[in-house]
């Protein structure tokens, strides 16, 4: 049997969402049925129920959307043609996560650096737990922790202090009471196994082949190892270190020195002593990461647009004895292609390329990377 | 020896612009559409064909895009290297099965609004959902199939229902697409979005 009624609403970020959709839920007898996000932080939560539920809920949900972030749109279907709805994907958008008797803290940020020394100082500051994060897509990340109420508030207070001296705090939020329906809209849980560490350093760029030639750096630089390359959001994208404590600030030296536009350096830091639950969280499992890779020279390509970056490709394989590798999108727009072959040889292809990327759209970067070392080698996201 | 074709490429803002360019190029010339690619909120329809077919598909494919928005790059590549094909991140797909019918288009930036037009298009005039494409940077471009007459007055009922939303960015009719275009453009994409 089809619901009477179905409403949506939809925000930016997630501390907003979750705010509106934790009032909503307890305003009238609705379920959340779906949920989708399109990037840039647009999340939208759709719940269903009779129509005056569903209306109660619904206004309910916009004036605590509009106090605790930013409201985009809602509405109210009645008696809504399953047809129409059955062809959008927001009904695949639901996580599994437990609400249990708990307080929830959030803490979003723009940029992963921030949420990674922000949930740090989260875990350090009370006995919360931390459950998991997630891109929420135009560089925002959220990370969600669980505990009492005082712990919650004091370690979102320090997770947000903590945060803001790396980077931009987007919002935070508590809910002291959070109503159990709000698991769906939590985040995987971490699957990984907390392990100790000296530290944790982070270096976070525009682009990738910023990320691959600042990661090169760092591992060149100090016996540190580069646990992922992978993730990234809004056009930003970090490199995740681990290691010695001296040995990881000479490395997050070495790669911020690397960055030879300053507009690609997004941020960096290091966490000493990561929370074994932090490493668990945040370094643990990659997936789909290049194994071994050649020894020869490899050339980055990154531009603004896919004509720009065909036709560069296109003019790289012609003009010198060069493989084409892969590509990679780090979003907001952002396309990166990779090649292989002799240092003489790639240089030439990179700078044709160059050449003919500018005649169609904007040129991000374009490096040669003569040798890259082997442990980075190893991580690389490409295909 | 055999030589590859060349190709075409076509690059716009959001996704009807493009949908509306690659059924105009298609229809220009004789080329075959190969799929589309999506970065942040640009995508890119590429088609391939003789050097002179492309050219001519270009020309009109990027015409008929600019009357949709303003971001039109287009560019061949006329002896393509085999790795250009590997960017088709969408290709046409041979499993869609659709009746013949106008298609409507009706693109905004924002989800969900669309649950509501959908519901209003589908309830006051003979058309059918068929897909709804979520690219990046927020674009949503919702698709409906139906008689040009049924297509015509849903669209109506979308630009009046998102009259005040700000964040239309436009709407479109093909009045007989191509079937490659709903191969390529009417399958879900896969992914449960950002």
């Amino acid at each position: 049997m089809s619901k009477a009624a179905i409403g949506i609403l939809e925000t930016r970020g997630m501390a907003s969402l979750m705010a509106a959709t934790d009032a909503m839920l307890k305003s009238a007898e609705v379920q959340i049925c779906g949920r989708h996000g399109i990037g840039s932080g647009w999340l939208t939560v759709a719940i269903e129920g009779q129509v005056a539920a569903v209306q109660t809920a619904i206004s309910i949900g916009e004036a605590q959307a509009n106090r605790s972030g930013e409201l985009i749109s809602s509405r109210v279907v009645p008696r809504p043609e399953a047809m129409a709805v059955d062809a959008m994907p927001h009904g695949g958008g639901l996580g599994t996560g437990q609400v249990g008797q708990r307080a929830i803290g959030l803490l979003e940020t723009q940029g992963l650096t921030p949420l990674i020394v922000g949930a740090d100082a989260m875990v350090k500051s009370a006995n919360v737990v931390l459950g998991g994060w997630a891109f929420i897509g135009g560089a925002l990340c959220h990370a969600p922790v669980f505990g009492d109420v005082a712990a919650v508030q004091t370690a979102v207070e320090a997770g947000r202090k903590a945060a803001e001296r790396v980077g931009t705090v987007y919002a935070t939020l508590v809910l002291p009471q959070p109503i159990s329906g709000l698991g769906a809209l939590l985040p995987a849980e971490p699957v990984a196994e907390a392990r100790a560490i000296g530290a944790m350093g982070l270096l976070e760029t525009v682009g990738y082949a910023t990320v691959i030639s600042g990661a090169d750096a760092m591992i060149k630089a100090a016996d540190i190892q580069v646990e992922r390359l992978n993730i990234g959001s809004g056009g930003r994208i970090t490199a995740l270190a681990t290691g010695h404590l001296d040995d990881v600030q000479v490395a997050v030296a070495a790669g911020v020195a690397s960055v030879e536009v300053p507009d690609h350096l997004d941020a960096s830091a290091v966490v000493s002593r990561p929370d074994p639950e932090l490493v668990a969280c945040f370094a643990g499992v990659v997936e789909g990461a290049r194994q071994g890779g050649s020894r020869r020279a490899m050339g980055l390509l990154e531009t603004r647009s896919t004509v720009a970056l065909v036709s560069a490709v296109d003019q790289m394989l012609k003009s010198a004895n060069v493989e084409y590798e892969g590509s990679y999108k780090v979003g907001y727009y952002l396309t990166a292609t990779i090649i292989r072959g002799d240092v003489g040889a790639v240089r030439v292809a990179i700078d044709a390329g160059r050449q003919e990327a500018v005649k169609h759209g904007e040129l991000v970067s374009a490096c040669v990377i003569p040798q890259l070392y082997g442990g980075v080698e190893g991580c690389l996201p490409h295909v | 020896m055999g030589m590859d074709p060349a190709i075409g490429m076509i690059e716009v803002e959001g996704v009807a612009a493009g949908i509306v360019g690659a059924d105009a190029a298609c229809k220009s010339a004789d080329v075959q559409l190969m799929g589309w690619e999506s970065i942040g909120g640009y995508t890119t329809v590429f088609f391939s064909g003789s050097i002179s077919d492309v050219a001519a598909a270009l020309k009109n494919g990027e015409e008929a895009a600019k009357g949709i928005v303003e971001h039109v790059v287009a560019a061949p590549l006329n002896q393509p290297e085999p790795a250009c094909r590997s960017f088709v991140t969408f290709p046409v797909r041979t499993d869609a099965e659709f009746r013949a019918g106008a298609l409507g288009l009706v693109e905004t930036r924002g989800y969900g609004v669309h649950i509501h037009t959908n519901d209003q298009m589908v309830k006051t005039a003979a058309v059918e959902v068929i897909n709804v494409l979520t690219v990046h940077d927020r674009v949503v471009c919702s698709l409906v199939l139906g008689d040009v007459g049924a297509v015509k007055e849903a669209i109506a009922i979308a630009r009046g229902e998102l009259a005040t939303y700000e964040h239309l960015m436009g709407t479109a009719l093909i009045p007989q697409p191509r079937p490659e275009i709903l191969a390529a453009y009417g399958m879900p994409m896969g992914g449960g979005g950002v």
